[in-house]
């Protein structure tokens, strides 16, 4: 094990700390996403394919009967195309969890603050250059159902501001009686899922013949956001 | 190793990288030791509003920031075919809006949606645009950088295009403190020129200060301004940076709807950002689509020329405004004080050789 060394700020002793690997697994249903080519259908018999999935996931903080304790600058692009993204790691001290909690989107204050990097770029194609902000989901495909040219689908879900935002905050816990424990020299593991076919149906019903295409904030994508925040559960905790 | 943008620590830790950052605030890059940036002070001329947020406060004015952003400006490479510069529709000559046109050329033989803004005084500046889609001014270039009636590029060609370039990697060390090129920096630097151009020195502000007086013609017409324009177009600024409806009819062939493209809301139909009327005599056509030719036309509009049957009208204007002619041609006189000979000759502000 290699020694430890800080910067030129008077810290003191360093406490202990682990690291955390959140993983993502994007799922229709039981049936893995290949981009371009599966087929699935939604709950209303509705085919369609997808050609891009991204979504960001921000403002991380795991959480037991203590407290909270958050993710710095905690900014992740989840990115079907990109096997890399669907992962990540980052260290806390040592301590259990029960839950974690997550945003869906970027939130408002980022949306304002001018030029970002990281997964926040613009070069990453999820921010409107005419209204500024971010799209927090983004799904394309091709779907039968589509009166689109190219049977074209598109849902860019975004708005962060006031009646328009469609940022979601999701808590999830762990399984009872499992507890996620941060341990020196260990990566114990959240491993999630999320099943893209809450998009169509969860509290509300969005109909590809109905609805091919969603790209400004308003009512729609509030809708569709508030399906996709019910997308994600817990497939399992791993204490390495 | 001591700057104070961001120290990072790494740290390899039983095969695993860790991050601490320490102390300050952060640029994710490390800073090599000959940074050594010229820091600049953002001037706010005595008794001006503070502006409602400091752009620099996270993008410190520098000299190399400033003549970065200068150079970025005045590049046809920002745009696909190398035609269009920001510079191409934001001439200096006309305190940088494009001089004559009711809309501006851009890529593949198009014309833009809108007018061209002038550009000053953006730091007062919260929401860019006529709709005020913009919220910042360190995005707004994203925006003509990406249309495809304006310069059409894409940011990583762009990125691309400067990286193989001979002066731009020693530009971006020498403004950020290493050569590497990012959107972040590029737009930074852009908001540094953008943000550093300024007006505050016509002769009406000579008059304010002292240092010169209206003719007779200018101070009637500077009385009518203040009875009748100054609620809106608000002093020093000239205007108060809100959005309002001042009874234009809707185009029937633009179909612009101002700024409830950007809100949704019905009660934003027709409604566009108050312009400063500074250097006015240099920005015409004018209005968000260039309609109205001339001044005494603009007065006219607000005499006789006010749609009072629009629901989203703003009150201040329901009954027109009622300025007899020779108010008219007074105002006119006074209007002209705007002009700032300062900003549009400003040498620092010219295109880099
Ligand atoms: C093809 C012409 C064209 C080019 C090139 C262009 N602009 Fe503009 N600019 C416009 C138009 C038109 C508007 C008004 C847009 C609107 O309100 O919808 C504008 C608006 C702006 C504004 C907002 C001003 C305000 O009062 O709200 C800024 C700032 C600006 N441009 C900066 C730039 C920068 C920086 C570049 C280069 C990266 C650039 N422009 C390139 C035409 C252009
Ligand atoms: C109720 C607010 C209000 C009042 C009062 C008002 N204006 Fe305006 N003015 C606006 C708005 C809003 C615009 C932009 C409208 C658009 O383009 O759709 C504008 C645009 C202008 C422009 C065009 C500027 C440009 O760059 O294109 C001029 C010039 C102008 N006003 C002059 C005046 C004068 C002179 C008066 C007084 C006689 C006056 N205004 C009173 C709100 C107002």
């Amino acid at each position: 094990m290699s020694g430890l060394f800080l910067s030129n700020c008077n810290k003191t002793t360093t406490p202990k700390t682990g690291t955390i690997k959140i993983s993502f697994r994007n799922l229709v249903g039981t049936q893995p996403i290949l981009l371009d080519s599966s087929i699935f259908s939604n709950k209303f018999g509705e085919k369609y394919s997808i050609t891009q999935l991204k979504y960001y996931i921000s403002n991380i903080c795991l959480i037991n009967d203590k407290g909270k304790v958050t993710e710095k600058e905690s900014y992740h692009l989840i990115n079907q195309s990109l096997p890399a993204s669907l992962s990540f790691t980052f260290t806390v001290e040592e301590n259990s969890f029960s839950s974690i909690q997550f945003l869906i989107g970027v939130d408002s204050l980022r949306n304002v603050s001018g030029a970002q990097s990281g997964a926040l770029d613009p070069l990453n194609d999820m921010f409107w250059t005419w209204n500024s902000g971010y799209v927090m989901a983004k799904m394309e495909g091709v779907s039968p159902q589509s009166n689109q040219v190219g049977s074209k689908i598109a849902y860019h879900i975004g708005g962060f501001t006031g009646v328009n935002s469609v940022l979601k905050t999701v808590q999830l816990d762990f399984p009872i009686g499992k507890k996620l424990l941060v341990e020196q020299g260990k990566v114990n593991e959240i491993n999630l899922e999320a099943d893209l076919n809450l998009w169509w149906q969860h509290t509300n019903n969005i109909k590809i013949t109905e609805l091919p295409v969603c790209t400004t904030p308003g009512e729609m994508a509030k809708k569709i956001a508030e399906n996709y925040s019910a997308m994600f559960s817990i497939k399992e905790i791993v204490n390495n | 190793m001591k700057t104070k943008i961001l120290i990072l620590t790494i740290v390899i830790f039983g095969g695993i990288t860790i991050l601490f950052d320490a102390c300050k605030k952060s640029d994710e890059h490390a800073i090599s030791s000959g940074y050594h940036p010229t820091y600049l002070t953002f001037k706010i001329p005595a008794g001006w509003p503070t502006p409602p947020i400091d752009i620099f406060k996270n993008n410190p004015l520098t000299e190399e920031g400033f003549q970065l952003g200068k150079k970025l400006f005045y590049d046809g490479r920002l745009s696909k075919d190398g035609n269009f510069p920001c510079a191409s529709c934001h001439q200096q000559f006309a305190a940088f809006s494009t001089y004559d046109h009711q809309f501006s050329h851009g890529f593949n033989n198009s014309f833009t949606f809108r007018n061209a803004p002038p550009l000053f005084n953006l730091a007062w500046m919260k929401e860019m645009h006529w709709d005020g889609g913009i919220n910042h001014i360190e995005v707004q270039p994203l925006a003509p950088i990406t249309d495809i009636t304006e310069m059409a590029e894409n940011i990583e060609n762009l990125l691309k295009k400067l990286s193989i370039d001979t002066a731009y990697p020693r530009m971006f060390a020498a403004a950020f403190g290493d050569t590497t090129i990012n959107s972040q920096r590029m737009l930074k630097a852009l908001s540094q020129f953008m943000g550093s151009i300024q007006s505050f020195n016509s002769k009406y502000d000579q008059v304010k200060r002292g240092e010169a007086s209206f003719t007779l013609a200018e101070q009637n017409g500077y009385t009518t301004f203040k009875a009748k324009c100054n609620s809106c177009h608000t002093e020093p600024l000239f205007t108060d940076n809100s959005f309002r409806n001042n009874g234009l009819s809707l185009d029937p062939f633009l179909k612009d709807i101002g700024r409830m493209r950007i809100t949704g809301k019905p009660s934003d139909s027709l409604v566009f950002k108050v312009p400063s009327l500074r250097n006015i005599q240099y920005t015409g056509p004018f209005m968000h689509d260039g309609r109205i030719f001339s001044l005494l036309q603009i007065v006219t509009h607000y005499q006789t020329g006010i749609d009072i049957t629009q629901p989203t009208l703003d009150p201040l204007l329901k009954n027109r405004l009622s300025i007899t002619n020779q108010e008219k041609v007074d105002l006119v006189e006074f209007l002209q004080t705007l002009t700032d000979d300062t900003l549009l000759h400003d040498k620092r502000l010219v295109e880099p050789k």
